[in-house]
C-alpha cells in the first residue's frame, strides 16, 4: 500500500483523502494551518442551499478516520524518486508516496493594497471574509451595532488588471448577493448597496437568489464601480462611483463597507511547482493539462491537483474535482489508465 | 623660419577644404533655419542676449567649460571626461595653436583656411628659434593628447563598462563613417607630421618618430601620401558630420546660448527643440538612465532614439517613442548636453488633435469657491491654510489622514480645499500635451483658490505642486509643499519627534526631486522621525517608480517590471520600510513591495509625540 501526500487539508484535501481512503490507499494531509477545513472552516453558511460552512467540514472529517494529519506542516522539499516522489515536512517526517495531491486551495486578495477602498485605513471597512467569518459569531469592532446602510463592492482584485488579476473569481457576485441578503435579515431597517462591474449568477439557483435579493429584500444594485471612498466627521464611509447605467454620479454615506476581495493563486503552491517542475499557468494558478477533461492532471507524473489551485472555484467545484481526482490517483497507482 | 612654396598651395589641401566649405555652409544656412523658426519674440530675446555682456560672457564661459572641457562629463565619471576633453580641447588648441604659428610666422597667409591646419607641410625649419620650439613643443603636446582620448574612444567601443556605461547606442551606418575617419584623423596628422619633421622641425613626439621612420624608410616618398591621407580624412569628416551625431560639436556651441537667452521649446521639431535634436551627441547616457531600458523592448524608446528617430523623420517611431516615455526625467538630469527629453516628448504630444475636448468651461466654480471662502474666513487670525490633496491622494486615502492628523497635533487651522469635491490641477491634460485644456482647469483653480482668500495653498502630492509652481498665476499666495510646511511647524517647535527605531529609505519621487528640486527636506524630516538610510540611486538620479501619469502607452505588465526594478534600488539599502513623498510612487510601490511603504506624513504621524498647546 503506497501512501499519498496530500498537500492542503481543505476540503478539496479532506474530500481526497476520505474518497482514497475508501478505495484502499494511505492518504496523508499535509495542512499548514491547526486546522482542516481551509478557507471554508472559518466561512458561516453556503450558497445555493444555506448550509452550514462548518456542517460541511464536520462531515469531511468524519470520513478521515485513519488518515494521518499533520498541522503546522509545510513541504521543505519534494523530488522525483523511482516511479513516486519523497517529500520532506517541516516536521523531519520523510514521505515516500507514490503520488501527490496538490490541493493548495487560493489566497484572499490583500483588500489594503486597493487603498483606495480604505481597508486598513477607515474605520468601518471589511471583506468579505471578515464579515463571514462576522456572520459565524466573530466578533468585529469595525461593523457596528445597526447600520443603516451597508455597501458591498464586487470585484475587489479581480478583473483589474491594476492590481495585476484579470481573472474573474467566479464566487463573489453569488457571495455578495448571500450576504447582503443575511445583513438584511439582520438589519432589516438598513440600506444594502451592491456595486458591480456586472453579476455572475452562472450557478444552478444563482439567479434565484439575485431576483430574491431585490425583489424580497430591497437590496440596491448599483452597475458602476466605485471610484474612492472617504470617511466623513461621523466617521461613516462615504462612496462615490459610477451608476452606468442611469449615466450619473453616486455619492453614498454608508455604515459599513464590505470589499468582496477576489481569489488568488498561493504563493506556497507556486513554490511547490518549482520543486518538482510542474507548470504554473499565466493566471499564477498551476497549469492542468487542459482546462476541458485532465484539470486534475499536471505535466509531471504522479502530481495530481484538486481545487482552487488551479483557478477560482466554487466549493461544489471543489468537491467534485477532489472526488475525480481520487479516481484518478486510484488509476495511475493501480496502473490501468 | 621659410616657406617651402611661394604658391602657398598644394593639391592635397583640395578634400579638406570642400568638406571644411561644405560644413560652414550647412551649419550656417542651418542656423538662419532655425532662426527664422523661432518665434518673433523668442528670436528677439535670443539676439538681444548674444549683445548683452552679462550672458555673452556666461555663453563663453559655458561653451568653454561644456564644449570643451567637458566639466559635466568629469563629475559623472572621470574616464568619459578625460576621454571627450582630451579630444575636444586638444583639438581645439590644436587649432588655436595652428593659427597663432600662421599669424606669428606668415600673416600673409592668414586668410587661408587650409594653412593653419597643414602648417608643417608649408614651412621649414621653425623650432630653432625659441619661440618656434615652445609653439612646436605644445602642438606635439596637445596632438599626444587627442590621441590618448582617442585610444580611450577606441577602448570604450569594446569596453564601454570601464566608462561607467553599461548600454551605449548603436551607431548608424553614417555615424560609424563619422566616427572612423575622426579616428583617423589624428593618427595620420602624426605619421604625416613625423615624415616632414626633418624639415619643417617638430618636437618630442615628431622628431624621434621622424628618425625611426627614417631608419628604415630612407626617402620622403611617404610624405606626400600622408598629407593626402590626412586632408581626405578631415574632408570625410567634416562631409559626413552634418548628418551623424558629430553635429553635436557645432549644434551643442548655439545651443548654450540659446538656453542661457531663456527659450523654451515651442514646437516639437522646429527652432529651439530642433536645436535640441542636432546636440545630441548620441552618447547614451539616457539609455542607462532611462527607467523603461530594463526591458530591451524599450530600449529603442529612450531620448537619444527620439533625436535620432527625428533626424530621420520617422512619424510613426517619433509618435511611438513620444507617448510611451514616463517624463520622469531623469534623461534630462544626466544629459550632458542638456536635452530636455520630456519636454520634447510633451511638444510632440500637444500637436495631436483629439475628436473631443472636454469643455471646462461650463464648470461652475460658485459653489466650490463659496464652500471654500466659508471655511476659510471661519479660521482665527494667522495664516489662512488652504490644503489641496489632489486627486491621487483620493486613492490614497492614508495621505490625507496624516497630513490632516499632523496639521490637527500642530494647532494649524485649515480648509481641505477638495475634500468633498474639487477639480483636477490639470498636470494630467499637461502631460498629455492638452495644455489648453490643462489651461482651462488651472483657470477654474485659481478663481476658488484666489475666492477662498487663503493665504497659503499647502499641497502634499508633487504631481500637483509642479504644475502649481509652475503655471499657476495666485498673487498673494504662497504655495508650500507638505515637505517644507512640515520643517517650518518643527522649526516653530509646533510638533515634536521622538525618533522610532524603524529604518526609512527614502524614494525620491519624481516629480519633487527632479520635478521640484526638492531633495533634503524630506530626508531632514525622515532622519527626525526615524532612521534613514540612501539607496544606491537617489536624489536626481532616483528610479522612477513605473507608475508614472506620464506615459499614455505603457500597460502594467511593463511597468511591473520597472517598479520591481525600481524597488530593487530600495530594497540595497537594508532599509525596514520604503519611505516616500508622493502618493503616485506609494500606491504603486504597495502594490508590489515586501516591505512597508509610507508616505511621508504617515512617517511623521506615526512619530509625533506632543500635540501642540496654543
Amino acid at each position: 500500500m503506497e501512501k499519498i501526500a496530500i498537500i492542503g487539508g481543505g476540503i478539496a484535501g479532506m474530500e481526497a483523502a476520505r474518497r482514497l481512503l475508501q478505495l484502499g490507499h494511505e492518504p496523508v494531509i499535509v495542512e499548514k494551518s491547526d486546522h482542516l477545513g481551509g478557507h471554508v472552516a472559518g466561512w458561516y453558511k453556503l450558497f445555493p442551499d444555506m448550509m452550514s460552512a462548518r456542517e460541511l467540514v464536520e462531515q469531511l472529517a468524519a470520513g478521515l478516520d485513519g488518515v494521518t494529519v499533520y498541522y503546522r506542516t509545510r513541504v521543505a522539499n519534494m523530488n522525483r524518486l523511482g516511479s513516486g516522489y519523497s517529500v520532506m515536512l517541516s516536521n523531519g517526517v520523510n514521505l515516500q508516496c507514490g503520488a501527490v495531491l496538490i490541493s493548495t486551495g487560493f489566497r484572499l486578495f490583500d483588500a489594503s493594497r486597493k487603498e483606495e477602498y480604505g481597508y486598513g485605513v477607515y474605520d468601518h471597512v471589511v471583506t468579505n471574509s471578515d464579515l463571514e467569518a462576522w456572520l459565524g459569531g466573530a466578533p468585529d469592532y469595525r461593523i457596528p451595532d445597526n447600520p443603516a446602510s451597508v455597501a458591498f463592492v464586487h470585484c475587489v482584485g479581480s478583473r483589474d488588471l491594476k492590481a495585476g488579476n484579470p481573472q474573474c473569481s467566479k464566487v463573489c457576485c453569488m457571495t455578495a448577493i448571500k450576504q447582503a441578503i443575511e445583513m438584511k435579515e439582520k438589519f432589516p431597517q438598513a440600506d444594502i448597496w451592491c456595486f458591480y462591474m456586472d453579476l455572475r449568477l452562472f450557478g444552478k439557483k444563482y439567479e434565484d437568489f439575485y431576483i430574491a435579493a431585490q425583489r424580497d429584500h430591497g437590496i440596491h444594485f448599483v452597475r458602476g464601480r466605485v471610484s474612492e471612498v472617504s470617511e466623513d466627521i461621523d466617521g461613516r464611509v462615504v462612496l462615490k462611483a459610477e451608476d452606468t447605467l442611469a449615466g450619473t454620479p453616486v455619492k453614498l454615506s454608508a455604515d459599513l463597507l464590505v470589499l468582496m476581495s477576489g481569489m488568488l493563486c498561493n504563493e506556497d503552491t507556486q513554490s511547490l511547482a518549482r520543486m518538482v517542475r510542474a507548470d504554473v499557468d499565466s493566471d499564477g494558478f498551476m497549469r492542468s493539462r487542459d482546462n476541458i477533461y485532465r484539470i486534475n492532471e499536471s505535466n509531471r507524473p504522479g502530481i495530481f491537483f484538486a481545487g482552487a489551485c488551479t483557478g477560482t472555484k466554487t466549493v461544489p467545484e471543489t468537491v467534485g474535482e477532489a472526488r475525480a481526482a481520487a479516481l484518478d490517483i486510484h488509476n495511475y497507482l493501480s496502473g490501468n489508465d | 623660419m621659410k616657406e617651402r612654396f611661394a604658391i602657398g598651395f598644394d593639391p592635397f589641401v583640395l578634400p579638406f577644404l570642400v568638406g571644411m566649405v561644405f560644413v560652414l555652409g550647412y551649419c550656417l544656412f542651418g542656423l538662419f533655419r532655425i532662426l527664422w523658426q523661432l518665434p518673433r519674440e523668442d528670436r528677439r530675446k535670443f539676439l538681444l542676449s548674444l549683445i548683452t555682456p552679462a550672458t555673452a560672457l556666461k555663453n563663453i564661459w559655458d561653451i568653454f567649460c561644456n564644449c570643451l572641457l567637458h566639466v559635466k562629463l568629469w563629475k559623472r565619471n572621470k574616464m568619459l571626461g578625460f576621454m571627450h576633453s582630451s579630444i575636444a580641447f586638444g583639438w581645439f588648441m590644436l587649432i588655436l595653436l595652428g593659427h597663432l604659428e600662421v599669424f606669428i610666422y606668415c600673416p600673409e597667409r592668414v586668410h587661408l583656411f587650409y594653412y593653419p591646419i597643414f602648417f608643417n607641410y608649408f614651412v621649414a625649419n621653425n623650432e630653432s628659434t625659441i619661440g618656434g620650439a615652445v609653439l612646436f613643443f605644445l602642438m606635439d603636446f596637445f596632438l599626444l593628447l587627442v590621441l590618448s582620448g582617442i585610444a580611450l574612444a577606441m577602448i570604450k567601443r569594446v569596453r564601454s563598462r570601464l566608462f561607467g556605461m553599461r548600454r551605449t547606442t548603436r551607431p548608424s551606418m553614417l555615424d560609424r563613417i563619422g566616427l572612423y575617419s575622426l579616428w583617423a584623423i589624428f593618427p595620420l596628422r602624426l605619421l604625416a607630421e613625423s615624415f616632414t619633421a626633418h624639415i619643417s622641425g617638430g618636437s618630442f613626439l615628431t622628431i624621434p618618430a621622424n628618425w625611426v621612420f627614417r631608419q628604415f624608410l630612407g626617402n620622403d616618398l611617404n610624405l606626400l601620401p600622408t598629407w593626402w591621407a590626412y586632408s581626405i580624412a578631415l574632408g570625410i569628416f567634416m562631409v559626413v558630420l552634418p548628418f551623424t551625431r558629430y553635429m553635436h560639436i557645432p549644434a551643442e556651441m548655439m545651443l548654450i546660448p540659446m538656453r542661457n537667452a531663456g527659450l523654451r521649446i515651442r514646437h516639437p521639431r522646429k527652432g529651439f527643440a530642433k536645436m535640441q535634436v542636432l546636440s545630441c551627441p548620441g552618447c547614451g547616457v539616457c539609455i542607462d538612465a532611462c527607467p523603461m531600458s530594463v526591458q530591451k523592448v524599450n530600449i529603442k524608446d529612450c531620448t537619444v532614439y527620439l533625436n535620432r528617430q527625428i533626424r530621420r523623420g520617422n512619424e510613426k517611431r517619433i509618435e511611438e517613442i513620444s507617448d510611451k516615455c514616463l517624463l520622469c526625467g531623469k534623461c534630462e538630469a544626466v544629459c550632458q548636453v542638456g536635452v530636455e527629453g520630456p519636454k520634447m516628448r510633451v511638444a510632440q504630444r500637444s500637436v495631436r488633435r483629439y475628436g473631443l475636448t472636454p469643455d471646462f468651461a461650463a464648470i461652475d466654480t460658485a459653489p466650490l469657491v463659496q464652500a471654500a471662502a466659508a471655511q476659510v474666513s471661519k479660521a482665527a487670525a494667522g495664516p489662512k491654510v488652504l490644503y489641496f490633496s489632489g486627486c491621487m491622494t483620493r486613492l490614497t486615502p492614508s495621505i490625507g489622514k496624516a497630513v490632516t492628523s499632523l496639521l490637527g497635533k500642530a494647532g494649524v487651522e485649515f480648509t481641505w480645499m477638495d475634500r468633498e469635491e474639487g477639480l483636477c490641477c490639470g498636470r494630467p491634460l499637461l502631460t498629455a500635451g492638452r495644455i489648453d485644456a490643462a489651461l482651462a482647469l488651472i483657470r477654474k483653480n485659481q478663481e476658488i483658490i484666489l475666492g477662498s482668500g487663503a493665504s497659503v495653498l499647502l499641497v502634499s502630492c508633487p504631481i500637483c505642486y509642479k504644475i502649481f509652481t509652475e503655471r499657476y498665476s495666485l498673487p498673494g499666495v504662497r504655495v508650500v509643499n507638505y515637505a517644507d510646511f512640515f520643517a517650518e511647524l518643527l522649526e516653530q517647535g509646533r510638533l515634536k519627534l521622538e525618533k522610532s527605531d524603524i529604518c526609512y529609505v527614502y524614494h525620491d519621487p519624481c516629480e519633487l526631486g527632479r520635478g521640484c528640486g526638492i531633495y533634503e527636506t524630506p530626508r531632514k524630516l525622515i532622519g527626525q522621525a526615524a532612521g534613514i538610510a540612501e539607496a544606491e540611486k537617489n536624489r536626481a538620479e532616483s528610479i522612477c517608480c513605473g507608475g508614472s501619469l506620464g506615459s499614455l502607452t505603457l500597460d502594467f505588465a511593463h511597468r511591473e517590471v520597472m517598479t520591481r526594478k525600481a524597488l530593487d534600488n530600495l530594497y540595497g539599502s537594508r532599509a525596514d520600510a520604503i519611505a516616500t513623498a508622493c502618493p503616485l510612487c506609494l500606491s504603486t510601490f504597495r502594490r508590489y513591495s515586501d516591505r512597508p511603504v509610507r508616505d511621508l506624513a504617515e512617517v511623521l504621524d506615526a512619530s509625533t509625540v506632543s500635540s501642540f498647546q496654543p
